[in-house]
């Protein structure tokens, strides 16, 4: 019944975000100086021929008419088409408004689904990598505090969060896949090609979930029911694994649910030096081709797993314990 | 009989090095099988600290420099770990702090099992959660078999001191050190709790130490007691011969410090029925929304206060007592107009305090001051005391730097502080010095109502005896007016001239001192006098009129009268009339069928 209620509750406020952060986005890139019809019909097209083509694509009508029409073909399930790229996937925006070989635009649905399986892997790895090594490191400095492993697990995340992921990504390359050969690194013909990505956005992750876990564990193990626990008769690991962890999850879930926000931020950047074909690279060409129709459709569908993952990390949150209330 | 715990020359001391602050000074004592041993002390006397080290849970930076603990006859500090552990089967701790005990994101039952499993391997799992559902039913937890998946912050504090002694007791133990178990419960429930700990070792043939800070406390539970002071045993006797001819001098001073109830006159000094009305309240009532956890939208009301009435006159010492959940602190609230009522009005001297804005309501402010519970979490840790007293002044419009100092001064002599503390931090005081601040905070605006809220409570027994002794001083001076909210009816029975007795919201009680204690007309006060811990004869047997179990929840208030459910003399009326508050005498009231009986209809009349 809780349960149901949440669900229920959340969706309507994840609705609600979703469709706000669409109005915000559709109402910005319109206001941005460039036409896009500009681009897409070519630098020497006639400027009576632009107006026509922006008329019949509908680009002239007040912004709000535009949003209406345009969140209506959304909730059938079409995100429109690219203004830039044909179907046929070669990228376009070339000079000529009258090429031949454009023919049919791309779905955009079609765009995002075909890059957003290659991000969540990416991502995906990239948590695995993260959480491993963070929990290594961050617990044994939570049980440690001020001792050896604390120090570590500080300095860790102190030279992890001065690596700018760029000169990271470059280094590694050049390390690990053009000297030594053992880990591919540019494009994707496989899943080996996702590990150094992965690794370097882990890198990026790791420090704030290695500081977060130090500190939860830490405060945990000062809690009185692990010294009462002693004297109960539990035993320490039994006390450290059975509620300590459990205790210490709680802020490390919570963490997470924003973390995945940056995640898909970094994400933009690392691969674009990796030239990895997810969800990022689509983003920054999109931007760069003022692809409005992509833009938008990458932004709602982006909103759309920063919700449905809050409402997850939440709903596991109050699972493991029963007094949060959201 | 042998012994079946001894320490021997225990000696405990706060940090390794030579000169570190000894805590415990060669203690030796032993505890027969099935025998209840007290032990009693002041705080800081070492009390917690011996209970530790009699279950071999010292932690750092606490030391065991010598002595050691038998347990039939074996050295439990000579035992590798795992032993150790085995034998917390049979060794027992239960502490003063319920509320953090377990583990707050797992069910109650679920831990009190998992515990037994722990120590007793052999158990199953069905057979441990049968015993922790029966044990849970003999300590008087409702409905054991539904509680026992319940989370901690569902339980209450007698509750979980409850399932805690469960948790203590689920592997049948040889001893079991209760350490202060009643210190954060109500009078009442710590009645059920000593009474349940002696029935239940009955039953089970375990000893117990029991260690408290309160001797009557002590003397409820054992036969034989111990009294600790700086960390030595001073003495030891039976229970009985050691409340009837204490030997040492710091027994005889606990035993001249543990209040009278009944014995010797009243201590307060009656007051001339006429006097001014300084704090009125009209049928107030405060309903909180509390957002339902399933449903949509909905909520529940929690009716805290409900149709509260009476009048506070100057120069009273008015007293709001009752169990923790009667909403005496709602009360407080609303009263210093923290909040407003839902419903009816206060007055204060004459004007509806809902209706002050701006200038008037500082002026309230000034007239009626806060004194609250905690001694440590109400001084902001890192603001000098002089400055903290300085700001409320600042806050009603001083600035000249020279009449703020002389002011602050001249206030902190009053409550007995040392100028050379205004430039302190409040680092360094102790719980009473501290409170003092809290008391000179209120008194720098000159109020002429000071609202104390448990401000004693915090407090051991000498140091609540010298801040009275300053209240008195204080009140005789200025004329001040006191409201304590409290549940220590021995200190309301020294120094309060009124006393208004809550539950459930509801004024129950409303009589003088005199009255109060030795007439009561409520069964609820009666049960109130009955459970207190004292070292004299109780006018109110327990037998007659202790209750069972804990008030029902505020957000299901029984229709009719909402003390049936635990009333001993609950009649066929109670059921579908809600009885009011019933003029027994000029001054005295009381809310139940019982007084009304006993008038015509034409007496009636509201307070």
């Amino acid at each position: 019944m809780f349960t149901l209620n949440f669900l229920i509750r959340r969706l309507t406020q994840g609705v609600v975000i979703i469709g706000l952060v669409s109005l915000l986005i559709f109402t910005l890139l319109r206001v941005v100086p460039g036409d896009p019809v500009r681009l897409m019909a070519g630098g020497m097209a006639p400027e009576a021929l632009i107006e026509k083509i922006a008329k019949d694509m509908g680009l002239r009508d007040p912004i709000i008419v535009q949003f209406g029409r345009y969140m209506g073909s959304v909730l059938q399930g079409d995100l429109g088409q690219s203004f830039v790229r044909p179907a046929n996937g070669a990228a376009t925006g070339g000079a000529n408004f009258n090429d031949t070989t454009r023919g049919e635009r791309a779905k955009v649905l079609t765009l995002i689904l075909e890059a957003l399986p290659m991000t969540l892997q990416l991502a995906a790895v990239t948590l695995a990598i993260a959480l491993l090594f963070s929990a290594v490191v961050g617990i044994a400095g939570g049980l440690n505090p001020s001792g050896w492993p604390d120090k570590l697990a500080f300095y860790i995340s102190s030279v992890f969060i001065s690596l700018p992921n760029f000169w990271l990504g470059i280094v590694l390359t050049l390390l690990l896949s053009v000297k030594l050969g053992w880990l591919p690194a540019i494009g994707y013909h496989g899943f080996a090609y996702t590990i150094l990505p992965a690794v370097v956005l882990a890198v990026e992750m790791s420090p704030v979930l290695i500081r977060t876990l130090v500190g939860a564990v830490s405060s945990q193990m000062t809690e009185p029911y692990v010294s009462v626990g002693r004297v109960r008769g539990l035993g320490r690991t039994r006390i450290i694994a059975n509620h300590v962890m459990r205790n210490a999850s709680v802020p490390l879930l919570n963490l997470l649910g924003i973390q995945f926000s940056s995640l898909l931020g970094g994400v933009i950047i690392v691969e674009y030096i990796f030239d990895y074909p997810g969800l990022g690279l689509l983003t920054i060409n999109a931007v760069l081709q003022r692809d409005f129709p992509l833009i938008q459709g990458i932004a709602i569908v982006t909103s759309a797993i920063f919700v449905v993952i809050n409402i997850i990390v939440d709903l596991v949150a109050t699972t493991i314990d029963p007094r949060l209330d959201y | 009989m042998a012994a079946l715990l001894e320490l021997r020359n225990m000696t405990v001391a706060l940090g390794r090095s030579e000169t570190a602050k000894v805590i415990l000074d060669d203690v030796s004592f032993s505890l027969a099988p099935k025998e209840i041993v007290g032990v009693v002390g002041a705080s800081a006397s070492g009390k917690t600290v011996l209970s530790r080290a009699a279950v071999n849970w010292l932690e750092p930076p606490l030391t065991r420099r010598s002595g050691t603990v038998l347990f039939e006859g074996r050295d439990i500090y000579a035992m590798k770990e795992a032993d150790m552990r085995a034998l917390r089967q049979r060794v027992s701790y239960v502490g003063a702090n319920p509320m953090g005990a377990l583990d707050p994101t797992l069910p109650v039952g679920a831990q009190i099992v998992e515990k037994m499993r722990a120590v007793m391997p052999d158990v199953s799992r069905r057979q441990a959660e049968d015993r922790v559902i029966a044990l849970l039913d003999a300590v008087r937890i409702p409905s054991a078999r539904n509680r026992f998946h319940d989370y901690p912050s569902q339980f209450s504090g007698g509750m979980m001191q409850r399932a805690l002694i469960v948790d203590a007791l689920v592997t049948n133990p040889a001893v079991l050190v209760a350490d202060n178990v009643t210190q954060p419960l109500d009078v009442t429930v710590a009645a059920q709790v000593i009474r349940l700990i002696k029935e239940l070792t009955d039953q089970f043939d375990t000893a117990v130490l029991f260690i408290s800070s309160s001797l009557p406390m002590v003397r409820e539970a054992s036969s034989r007691t111990l009294v600790i002071d700086r960390g030595r045993i001073v003495e030891e006797q039976a229970t009985e011969a050691l409340v009837a001819s204490p030997i040492h001098p710091y027994t005889r001073e606990l035993v001249a410090q543990t209040p009278q109830i009944w014995r010797g006159a009243g201590a307060v000094p009656a007051l001339p029925a006429e006097r001014e009305v300084v704090l009125s309240l009209r049928d107030a009532s405060q309903t909180y929304r509390v957002k339902k956890r399933n449903g949509i939208g909905g909520v529940n009301l929690v009716r805290a206060v409900r149709n509260v009435t009476f009048d506070v006159r100057r120069g009273d010492s008015f007293a709001i007592v009752g169990e923790s959940g009667c909403g005496k602190s709602t009360l407080m609230r609303l009263l210093s107009r923290l909040e407003l009522p839902s419903a009816g009005q206060i007055l204060c001297e004459g004007k509806d305090i809902a209706t002050l804005r701006g200038r008037d309501l500082l002026a309230f402010r000034a007239r009626l001051q806060l004194v609250l519970q905690d001694p440590f979490g109400s001084l902001p840790p890192r603001t000098s005391i002089g400055r903290m007293l300085e700001e409320p002044l600042r806050t009603h419009g001083w600035r000249d730097k020279e009449k703020l100092r002389a002011r602050v001064l001249k206030v902190m002599l009053e409550v007995g502080l040392a100028a050379e503390l205004y430039n302190e931090l409040p680092l360094g005081l102790s719980a009473g010095q501290r409170q003092r601040v809290n008391v000179a905070r209120a008194l720098v605006l000159e109020p002429t109502i000071l609202i104390m809220d448990e401000t004693l409570s915090a407090l051991d027994q000498a140091e609540q005896f010298k801040l009275l002794d300053l209240f008195q001083a204080l009140q005789k001076e200025y004329n001040l007016t006191y409201i304590f909210i409290s549940h220590d009816l021995a200190m309301v029975r020294k120094v309060c001239n009124r006393v208004a007795v809550m539950y459930l919201g509801e004024v129950f009680e409303l009589a003088d001192n005199q009255r109060l204690f030795f007439d009561p007309g409520h069964p609820y006060t009666m049960a109130l006098l009955s459970a207190m811990p004292t070292l004299e004869e109780k006018r109110y047997k327990p037998e007659d009129c202790l209750l069972e179990g804990e008030p029902p929840s505020p957000l299901s208030i029984p229709a009719g009268c909402s003390f049936k459910s635990r009333c001993p003399r609950a009649m066929e009326i109670c059921n579908g009339e809600q009885p009011f508050l019933t003029v027994r005498d000029e001054q005295d009231f009381a809310a139940c069928h019982l007084v009304a009986r006993t008038m015509s209809p034409a007496e009636r009349a509201s307070p």
